[in-house]
């Protein structure tokens, strides 16, 4: 999809310059300058209110800029306009509404960025929708009302929306939060053939799970600025020396936890992500 | 039909057929989008719309269009800019909206009785250009609600991806908010302003007790609409009862109705939820026999229930999940 080997080095497919936010008159996010390069599988780590969240809705018009310029595939943000380019998965609430609505249904949201009000959808969206249901492996659920699923079946119904469009670039805001590992396990899959295709990924973790294999850069959030930018497995052995107090892991004691590699760096009390 | 041979009559079944179609179309997203009362805030700004009216002597459904649509774009800004709660805001509108039309009632020197035709409708004396203007601006709801149910669905279900996709979410939003005081004003006549927001939310929350799918909810509510409304008016005549309340009556039983087959529905689809499928890495299940003294053969009209259960069907009675096993039964 995306040009990764075409010779020089291609427009990232985010750049953020100097970004500044405040929320409410507080900063949330201090003089960011973050490039995401095509294909890249970028986590952004860090704590509960680190800015790990609203940096992403940043770099998708979601929160306005104080100061500094996001730019989405080589376009300042305000002129922006092919959005069929981006896929979204925002946190989960529920993808479940006031009024019943099938699984098709919601995926098919995924394809108004390519239609025009008052036309009916096409042969190609109605193709487009089927194809993302199916990456997810829902197609058997494709007519089932989206309150009678799972939340990891939710969760992956958001997925299928978001890849409705064909997106070079897909953002995911704590995809694994409060699903469990059978579905953290789908998850990963669907995103590796992504990945594979070209994807570029974005996605704000609290703890990488499955996921881990396919992540190639970190960034950690801390109070609002980068504090890491590199290697995911260095962050991991970073982690490890703030919550055990100690830059030689291997000399403490042998941590008990049942998942220990997968811990959510800088904060220990909730090694199991929180569904907020 | 002899009703049809009075002119009035004609007039009023129309005036029927269309709020019946619009109101439960605009109400869909409004349910959708957890705003229920929106329709009862807008209904009760309009009054003080139809008293500017009486009190200036211009056509009251002119100036309560007018009235209804500002409402309910100050409501929309006031709930998009988080400011208030939408239910504090509501609430504030309710009474402003009902307080200012009694009193302009008052000062215009008009009875009670003039404002009571607006509050709970007089469908009987609708003229013939009330008929036109409500046929037209219901044709507008319809085909704004029904052609752009893709956006409206996308906006009300979750506006962050909305954005995303592109979407002028504020512009959407708006769009909905002016709809629905637009349909307020449509069905005033009708089934008067108190009763208004009944026709919008009532036919959707029947429709949804049997449909799985937005867009059966929506075609269902319109249909309930309407036949609500037009059976409303004809039962109405025939046992001279006040048609606004009897529309509303007739939808209220309708759900009244339905909710027990909704109850049903939901039940008969939980408990035929799969079971977690055996999880490999969980190692080898334990193999439980069931009892020796199973004498009952399981099978499709066994009476029990047969739920998916990763690549077999369990079927489940008195606490027990039994699956077929060679000549046996195991517990699962």
């Amino acid at each position: 999809m995306t040009a990764t080997s075409s010779g020089a080095s291609p427009a990232p497919v985010v750049a953020v310059r100097d970004g500044t936010v405040e929320l409410g008159g507080r900063p949330v996010l201090r003089g960011i300058d973050l490039d995401v390069r095509p294909g890249e599988v970028l986590a952004v780590l860090g704590a509960n209110g680190s800015g790990k969240s609203t940096l992403v809705r940043t770099m998708l018009g979601l929160v306005q800029t104080n100061r500094g310029q996001v730019r989405l595939f080589d376009t300042p943000l305000p002129e922006f306009r092919q959005w069929h380019r981006v896929g979204f998965v925002p946190q989960r609430v529920s993808a479940a509404s006031g009024v019943p609505a099938a699984v098709r249904e919601v995926v098919a949201s995924g394809r108004l960025s390519l239609r025009r009000p008052f036309v009916p959808a096409g042969r190609a969206d109605r193709r487009a929708v089927d194809a993302a249901i199916a990456a997810v492996g829902l197609t058997d659920k494709a007519h089932h009302g989206v309150s009678t699923l799972s939340g990891g079946q939710q969760q992956r119904v958001l997925i299928a929306r978001a890849l409705a469009s064909g997106p070079q670039l897909l953002v995911l805001d704590e995809p694994t939060a409060g699903v469990d590992l059978v579905s953290q396990q789908a998850l990963a899959d669907t995103l590796g053939a992504l990945v594979r295709d070209g994807t570029t990924l974005v996605l704000v973790a609290h703890e990488m799970g499955p996921l881990a294999p396919l992540i190639d850069r970190a960034v950690v959030m801390r109070d609002g600025r980068i504090a890491y930018d590199g290697s995911p497995l260095e962050v991991f052995s970073d982690a490890d020396a703030e919550i055990n107090g100690s830059h030689h892991p291997e000399l403490a004691p042998p941590r008990s936890d049942h998942a220990p590699a997968v811990a959510a760096p800088f904060d220990p009390s909730s090694a199991h992500g929180e569904p907020r | 039909m002899s009703l049809l041979t009075y002119e009035f009559m004609v007039r009023a079944l129309l005036g029927a057929l269309f709020t019946g179609l619009s109101a439960p179309a605009i109400g869909t997203f409004l349910v959708q989008r957890r705003l229920s009362l929106m329709g009862d805030g807008i209904g009760h700004i309009a009054v003080t719309g139809v008293a500017l009216g009486l009190l200036t002597g211009s056509s009251p459904t002119l100036t309560a269009v007018v009235v209804a649509v500002v409402g309910a774009v100050v409501l929309e800004l006031v709930r998009a800019s988080g400011r208030t709660s939408g239910d504090v805001a509501l609430a504030l509108l309710f009474y402003g909206g009902i307080a200012g039309g009694v009193l302009l009632t008052g000062i215009a020197g008009q009875s009670a009785a003039t404002l009571n035709t607006y509050l709970f409708g007089s469908i009987t004396t609708i003229s013939s250009t009330d008929v036109w203007v409500t046929a037209v601006l219901a044709l507008v709801v319809v085909v704004a609600a029904v052609g752009l149910s893709p956006q409206l669905f996308a906006v009300a279900q979750d506006e962050e991806f909305a954005r995303v996709a592109g979407l002028d979410v504020r512009v959407y939003n708006m769009l909905i908010s002016v709809l629905a005081a637009v349909t307020v004003t449509v069905a005033m006549r009708t089934v008067g302003l108190l009763l208004v927001s009944a026709l919008m939310v009532v036919p959707v929350a029947t429709s949804q007790q049997v449909a799985r799918t937005f867009r059966t909810t929506l075609a269902t509510a319109m249909g309930i609409g309407t036949v609500a409304a037009v059976l409303g008016v004809v039962v109405s005549a025939y046992v001279d009862a006040a048609p606004g309340a009897t529309i509303v009556l007739l939808a209220l039983a309708g759900f009244l109705a339905a909710y027990p087959v909704g109850v049903w529905l939901r039940r008969r689809e939980r408990l035929a939820q799969p079971f977690a499928e055996p999880v490999a890495a969980g190692g080898p299940v334990d193999h439980v026999v069931a009892g020796e003294d199973h004498e009952h053969r399981h099978g499709d009209d066994c009476g029990h229930q047969a739920v998916p259960h990763g690549d077999h069907l369990d079927y489940v009675h008195d606490g027990h999940r039994h699956a077929v096993h060679g000549g046996h039964y195991d517990e699962h």
